[in-house]
């Protein structure tokens, strides 16, 4: 109802917010660049005076980023696939049948969101140490595959999938495992896409499992890694974690900027009631 | 065979679901509820029954009752910082501005790719009293900055603050889509009557949105308490004396760090049945109008 | 212009959506109390119109003007217009009664008089049982008058409808029409209505205006849409069957089909060349036995009869079909029959321009 040509004034407080998500990140980027001198001195700058990649290569004297990232990698694409796996057999049984207690077995499914981490740590700690998965990615992912939200997403996709597409298949004898793969799964492409790259990005970030399973240096994720700079380096260092904070965001950035548009739907329909 | 096959698929599909929520849900919640019985130290062979000890402690320990007191700190910072002000946001994105809607939530959302390890260690250095941005600028306009780690409700702002940084997107979209389901005609409806937005906004778009809007809400008690584990764990390790520790944190504490794996235990089912009193008001509020399933 | 109603002036009007134009230099004006109704083809911009009198779009260049003036100058509190959407846009929270009340209540009218309103609107519309339920406890027809009905309560000297009835029964279809014209007639507030359905437009509308691509073809009274179109378009578009059109050619004061003459007129001033001839299926004489110097053969491809007249799909020699209607027919399917056209009831159309020549005898 504005009139044209009338600034909206609303912009400027949106402008602000924009401000306070992203200025951070460019400081952080900035800093990364920065001998720890400059870091200090010109420290509202967010363009380096004498631009380095000194603190890149020291972090790189200290620790194994290729193994850092690979473990990071190996663990969130292991609870992806497995989230994704999980999910959409979940949910393809709760659109195609009907059974006995549905309604239960939805609710425990939803319930489970609730569920805080701190009542099922000790007895899955215990757990990962009888298999003699501590200090092993494969135990921080393991009590993680499988995830609520995704069998809602899913299943919210899967409702909109018209029944007589199914019927058809049905009548023409195909049988259910073709249905599932050749019909359903296809139809279901952008947000299995989405939603793996939303479980991949969390994944990738997580910090509370790994730092309760992965004690030693050699097993750390990324986040860890970050974590040790800040409790026994940082505070003397701002510009090397921040290098490896740049570092450790790269891939989620990639990934979010190439399948933007889906992601953000799909949160969409993770809300939608 | 046929009619058999079809009895048992349904069952087959969700059987790893089942087997994984089994072992490493519904059975640990058992057990953590029979580990609050005993005092145990996570490591002991045998374990001494002590009945409802443990209980009695969270609520009579005066550590515990700061912690519970913080719990209800965080709680009301969590739903100003991440309900109140993105559904404040996402009502002027929906309904004040006409341009750059898209662009607003591409840019809301980054922070959300960045763990929190990330958003700590970024406002740890904004934020550091002697050597931060923000206290160089304040004591060029002659403010000193507080040094905010010392006192346990400084600490929890700065805590929110960065679980809000990362969840704000998140919330903002989710909120911006309730909005964005109101249909178009009713607005313009209101329009042509010449309603003004606010009063619109109170008497038809947030009781519509209301589904939504305490999902996001529960939501955001039940996630947020645990988001801020992270920022807690790396910034103040729960201090200054337990002065940011929430009950999340503290059941870390008890288990990991003092061993009390009883106490620990005692206060994770308390923090569970909290939580399934808010997922009570979800279902009465947001599932339970989908009967579908029954 | 009265108390309770108020022209309305489109000048010049476009409206473009980005590379797309929806309309196009449009030109119209609404007498007070009129009862206007916007027909066209989905696409063709008549919701856009009606948005636009509403002030819910601007439009991208040109004026809309209510009583001569713009409507953000005199409508501070709401009462010059009320509208009546597709899928009706009651507010799903609020009942019945709240729905009706919501905007008199936000403008401040005293509780007393809003009350009287409401309750009278109620009883019209046979609504006052239902005034304590939700929306969503009622049935389509309810909704529909719910929402013809918030805009009755608001007494505005303008009632925009937005294809009002296309979302209820057929059966409920009619009574619904009657209501609204009723209301019409009792109230007489300026009203443009927008339709896609024709028979609604004749039955509705003082005048009908016809548009397509974003420009209006035609503005008239029903039956001179229907009788006189000023272009193929609108020949086309009103009128079920369809009009036929045919390539004719004009010669020696005869017009010629296939080379046959077909009819004579008796008066015309239009050069000897090639037109376009339309015919309403009505405007048939078709007979098995009966012929005469303008009539010409055809077989009876198809008879479907609807009761109260039959359908015939005709095929020419020469391979074009022709739709005609009949009371009554002595033929069967696959004779070959003899059919006459009237020539009072013909419209010739230029072969360029597709407009309406009305035989060169005016305009």
């Amino acid at each position: 109802m504005f009139d044209k040509g009338k600034i909206n004034y609303w912009h400027l407080l949106l402008i602000l917010v924009v401000l306070i998500a992203i200025l951070p990140i460019l400081f952080m980027v900035s800093n990364s660049f920065k001998t720890l001198r400059d870091s200090y001195n010109t420290m509202l700058s967010l363009i380096p005076l004498r631009p380095t990649l000194n603190n890149y290569l020291m972090l790189n004297r200290q620790v194994n980023l290729l193994t850092l990232t690979w473990n990071t990698f190996l663990m969130a694409a292991i609870v992806t696939i497995g989230k994704l796996l999980t999910g959409l057999l979940t949910a393809y049984a709760f659109r195609s049948y009907r059974f006995k207690g549905k309604m239960f077995v939805y609710l425990i499914f939803v319930s489970t969101i609730f569920v805080p981490f701190t009542i099922i740590m000790i007895p899955n700690y215990l757990v990962i140490a009888k298999l003699n998965l501590l200090n092993n990615v494969l135990g921080v992912a393991l009590p993680q595959l499988c995830d609520a939200t995704g069998i809602m997403i899913f299943l919210k996709t899967m409702e909109k999938i018209p029944n007589t597409l199914i019927d058809a298949a049905k009548v023409d004898n195909i049988p259910n495992r073709k249905i599932f793969f050749n019909i359903v799964i296809p139809i279901l492409k952008p947000s299995i896409v989405s939603v793996g790259a939303i479980f991949f990005i969390n994944s990738w970030n997580e910090y509370v499992w790994p730092t309760l399973i992965l004690k030693d240096k050699a097993s750390f994720t990324l986040p860890l890694a970050l974590q040790n700079y800040i409790s026994s380096e940082g505070g003397t260092n701002f510009p090397l974690a921040m290098a490896l904070s740049t570092i450790m965001v790269i891939l989620p950035l990639i990934i979010y900027l190439i399948f933007q548009k889906y992601i953000l739907n799909s949160i969409s329909t993770s809300g939608l009631k | 065979m046929h009619n058999k096959n079809k009895r048992i698929l349904p069952f087959l599909y969700l059987l790893p679901t089942a087997i994984l929520l089994l072992v490493f849900m519904i059975i640990p919640i058992i057990y953590t509820f029979y580990l609050s019985f005993f005092d145990w130290n996570l490591i002991a062979p045998t374990k001494e029954f002590v009945g409802f000890k443990n209980y009695i402690d969270v609520f009579i320990d005066p550590i515990n009752q700061k912690v519970i007191l913080n719990t209800i700190i965080y709680i009301v910072f969590l739903i100003i910082l991440n309900f109140l002000i993105p559904y404040f946001i996402s009502l002027i994105v929906k309904f004040f501005i006409n341009k750059m809607q898209k662009t607003y939530k591409i840019l809301f959302f980054i922070p959300s790719l960045f763990s929190l390890v990330v958003g700590a260690m970024i406002f740890t250095w904004m934020l550091n009293p002697v050597s931060g941005p923000i206290a160089f600028i304040l004591k060029n306009i002659g403010i000193s900055m507080p040094n905010w780690s010392n006192s346990g409700i400084l600490a929890i702002t700065v805590i929110c603050f960065i679980t809000n940084w990362k969840v704000f997107g998140y919330n903002f979209i989710l909120l911006l889509t309730g909005l964005g389901s109101i249909p178009q005609n009713i607005i313009d409806a209101a329009k042509i009557d010449r309603i003004p937005k606010w009063r619109l906004i109170f008497n038809v778009v947030l009781p519509m949105n209301r589904g939504i809007s305490v999902y996001v809400l529960i939501l955001t008690i039940v996630q947020g308490l645990q988001y801020v584990f992270t920022p807690i764990n790396v910034i103040t390790t729960g201090g200054p004396y337990y002065g940011s520790s929430n009950m999340i944190y503290q059941t870390y504490l008890n288990a990991f760090v003092l061993y009390k794996t009883g106490t620990s235990s005692a206060l994770a089912i308390v923090t569970f049945i909290i939580f399934l009193i808010l997922l009570f008001i979800e279902i009465r509020f947001v599932e339970g109008r989908s009967d579908k399933y029954v | 212009m009265g108390e309770n109603n108020a022209t309305i002036e489109l000048k010049q009007i476009s409206k473009q959506f980005k590379d797309n134009k929806i309309i196009n230099e449009l030109n119209l004006s609404i007498q007070a109390g009129e009862f206007l109704v916007l027909l066209g083809p989905s696409g063709c911009g008549k919701s856009t119109t009606l948005r636009m009198i509403a002030g819910l779009e601007e439009p991208t260049t040109g004026d809309v003007l209510i009583n001569g003036k713009k409507l953000k100058q005199i409508d501070e509190d709401g009462h010059t217009v009320a509208m009546v959407f597709q899928d009706y846009a009651l507010y799903p929270n609020m009942t019945v009664y709240q729905n009706l009340e919501y905007a008199l209540k936000v403008h401040k009218i005293p509780v007393q008089s809003r009350r009287s309103r409401i309750e009278a609107v109620l009883k019209i519309l046979n609504l006052t049982n239902y005034k304590n339920r939700l929306p969503s406890q009622l049935s389509g027809g309810q909704k529909q008058r719910v929402a013809v009905g918030r805009g009755m309560v608001k007494k505005s000297k303008i009632f925009l409808l937005d294809e009002p009835l296309s979302n209820i029964d057929i059966q409920l279809r009619e009574k619904a029409r009657d209501e609204i014209q009723n209301m019409h007639l009792e109230n007489r507030q300026t009203i443009v209505y927008v339709t896609h359905d024709q028979l609604e437009a004749m039955a509705l509308g003082d005048r009908i205006a016809v548009m397509d691509q974003g420009i209006i073809q035609m503005i008239d009274t029903p039956e001179n849409i229907y009788n006189k179109p000023t272009n193929l378009f609108v020949a086309k578009f009103i009128g079920t069957p369809q009009i036929n059109i045919i390539e004719i050619e004009l010669n020696n004061g005869q017009v010629l089909f296939n080379n046959k003459p077909i009819m004579k007129p008796s008066t015309y001033k239009l050069d000897s060349k090639k037109y376009y001839l339309g015919i309403r299926p009505e405007n048939f004489s078709c007979s098995k036995t009966e012929r005469n110097e303008f009539s010409f053969e055809v077989m009876v491809d198809n008879i479907i009869d609807y009761g109260r007249f039959v359908q015939l799909s005709l095929i020419t020699k020469d391979n074009e079909y022709l739709k005609a209607t009949v009371n009554k027919f002595d033929f069967q399917k696959g004779e070959t029959i003899n059919v006459t056209l009237d020539q009072s009831t013909s419209i010739i159309f230029d072969q360029t321009t597709g407009k309406n020549l009305y035989w060169g005898n005016y305009e």
